[in-house]
């Protein structure tokens, strides 16, 4: 029993002193600000300048949109150019399993988006005097939709290529498709029936939802049913990404 | 005591195309393990497999006594690899590289320093360590490299290529520091294509091609086996025109290399050979500046396992073979 548990903590520091290597050498590389940063806030000012809403509304949707694109974008910035560098290969040598390596990999993308709403959200606040009707939920929201968005990303890190350009289409390709057919836009409440159980099949429309409760106090769907969903489909999206490292393993990345 | 590698039917697929076909070899405990091949033979996608980033497709390997397809964790603990291409973090400095590596490998913060302190004195990275990788020449890379491979003190080194591109200086420290690990008790496991650095070195060498092993023994013993690639090595002035193709009609040459200003006779017998040397050079009014008999050397050896020819950068017009065909 001292010996599993010597593992896991020996795993658990592993996974987090690859997340903080990773933070020290990629959180200011040009294409996790452009990805990671700029890309939330272009989306939410090109979609919401001159059109009437309530700062609160506002703020939902730009947290929404900071953590998605935000967390997604450290996966498919980082792994492909580690590979391309060789210094991939150190940490799938090292003594760790794959599964810590992945979590520390979903820690690096999930704390850079974090941070960025944290940012926002604080600023919303504090400059804009924006009322949030549930803190601790929010908090919950930004932390669990942050893990769950960089889980994505993930899976397109864990794409094997050691080409970061071959990553990167596809994976913006799958988040502008998802951000289009989620309630960030047009809210749930105002969607067809058929559009929304396409909204449905996005993880954003649950995130958006969340956020909707936690700063306005409303929502379309139980708050609880949003986070278990956020939670499942983090699950889900690991296996895609075991699945392909595997892969990897076997073609020679 | 266990070996330090056991390698039984080791295979690998890339799709169709066979990579490495079922190989077995063993490496001893303390030694060090050259293994040699041309561009493409296996070495790498061996040491791959070794090293757990790559699946075999077939057989079994034991890394210290512990079986990779069943459990990886304890051998990994125990390997350091240094890869073809110095997988450094440009971005940090070469303490922070040693640093996030101790961690990795769970060192504890006192150790870790005292060992990077010590790496960095012996590799002459020291005065270096609080400057950024990125503005490292590609020798002190190098070393940063191996550096980082053994901060754990792993009892098996894995070093692919670890010298070609670097300047004489930078591959002599680097061999002396190989000598030393296995001084102090580290298996070393040496892929390269670099012959006389695997002659220098080696206790033993494996010779791969087309992902077959075809030979496996110590560099001298392989060096006997091959004895029909003796040569005498003589200069001779003036240099007059035809010398070449003269010197490979004389009897008992089946090839004529020129190395340099001097010729290398290749040869099944040089004591039937050298009479007819000093005859040919009276005869010719040349005056005999040196002559040696070499014995083969590993290169010789390697080419001959490989199907690789004896003097390649010759013009081909210009050598004469005959005699014994190459062994396969």
């Amino acid at each position: 029993m001292s010996n599993l548990w010597l593992r896991i903590s020996n795993e658990v520091a592993q996974a987090w002193t690859v997340t903080l290597k990773d933070i020290k050498v990629y959180y200011l590389r040009p294409g996790m600000i452009m990805f990671g940063f700029l890309m939330p806030f272009f989306m939410f000012f090109s979609f919401s300048v001159r059109r009437e809403m309530a700062a609160e509304a506002g703020l939902a949707r730009l947290l929404a949109l900071t953590i998605f694109f935000t967390a997604a974008a450290a996966g498919p910035f980082i792994i492909p150019i580690e590979r391309r560098l060789g210094t991939y290969d150190r940490l799938l040598a090292a003594p760790m399993s794959l599964f810590t390596l992945l979590m520390g990999k979903t820690a690096v993308g999930a704390f850079f988006a974090i941070v960025v709403a944290s940012v926002a959200a604080i600023a919303g606040v504090l400059i804009f005097d924006t009322p949030v009707s549930q803190p601790g939920l929010l908090i919950i929201g930004i932390l669990v939709g942050s893990f769950t968005f960089s889980t994505l990303g993930l899976i397109f890190g864990s794409i094997p290529t050691h080409n970061p350009g071959e990553v990167q289409m596809p994976s913006t390709l799958l988040r502008w498709g998802l951000l289009f057919i989620s309630g960030v836009f047009i809210p749930l409440s105002e969607m067809s029936p058929v559009a929304r159980s396409l909204a449905y099949l996005s993880p954003l429309t649950y995130a958006q939802d969340l956020m909707n409760f936690a700063v306005l106090g409303d929502s379309l769907l139980d708050p609880w049913l949003n986070l278990s969903v956020l939670l499942f489909t983090a699950l889900l999206f690991l296996l895609p990404s075991f699945k392909l490292h595997q892969r990897g393993r076997v073609l020679g990345y | 005591m266990t070996n330090a590698i056991e390698v039984n039917n080791l295979t690998k697929y890339y799709d169709k195309f066979l990579a490495v076909d079922r190989i077995d070899f063993t490496v001893k405990r303390g030694e060090i393990f050259g293994f040699l091949g041309p561009n493409g033979a296996g070495k790498s996608t061996t040491q791959r497999m070794l090293t757990t980033l790559l699946t075999p497709s077939e057989g079994q390997i034991l890394i210290l006594g512990h079986d990779l397809a069943q459990d990886a964790y304890p051998a990994k603990r125990q390997i350091g690899l240094v890869p073809e291409e110095s997988n450094v973090y440009t971005e940090l400095t070469a303490w922070d590289n040693l640093m996030f590596t101790g961690r990795l490998y769970r060192m504890s913060k006192n150790s870790r320093k005292a060992r990077a302190q010590e790496l960095l004195e012996t590799f002459g990275l020291w005065e270096k360590r609080h400057i950024k990788v990125e503005s490292f020449s590609k020798g002190m890379r190098r070393r940063l490299s191996i550096a980082m491979a053994v901060i754990h003190k792993p009892a098996l080194l894995f070093l692919d290529e670890p010298t070609p591109g670097l300047d004489a200086q930078s591959a002599r420290t680097i061999q002396a520091l190989i000598r030393q690990f296995s001084a102090e008790g580290t298996t070393v496991f040496l892929s390269t294509h670099q012959i006389e650095e695997a002659n220098q070195l080696c206790d033993r060498v494996a010779i791969i091609n087309h992902g077959k092993i075809i030979a496996t023994d110590t560099p001298e013993q392989l060096k006997q086996t091959f004895q029909q690639v003796q040569s005498i090595e003589v200069s001779l002035a003036p240099l007059t025109e035809n010398l070449t193709d003269k010197l490979a009609k004389l009897p008992d040459v089946n090839t004529v290399v020129k190395v340099a200003d001097k010729w290398r006779l290749y040869t099944d017998d040089p004591s039937a050979l050298l009479p007819h040397i000093l005859r040919f050079s009276e005869t010719q009014g040349l005056r005999i500046i040196s002559l040696n008999t070499l014995a083969p050397s590993l290169e010789d050896v390697f080419l001959q396992i490989t199907g690789g020819q004896i003097g390649v950068v010759q013009n081909p017009d210009t050598t004469k073979r005959r005699g014994k065909g190459r062994k396969k």
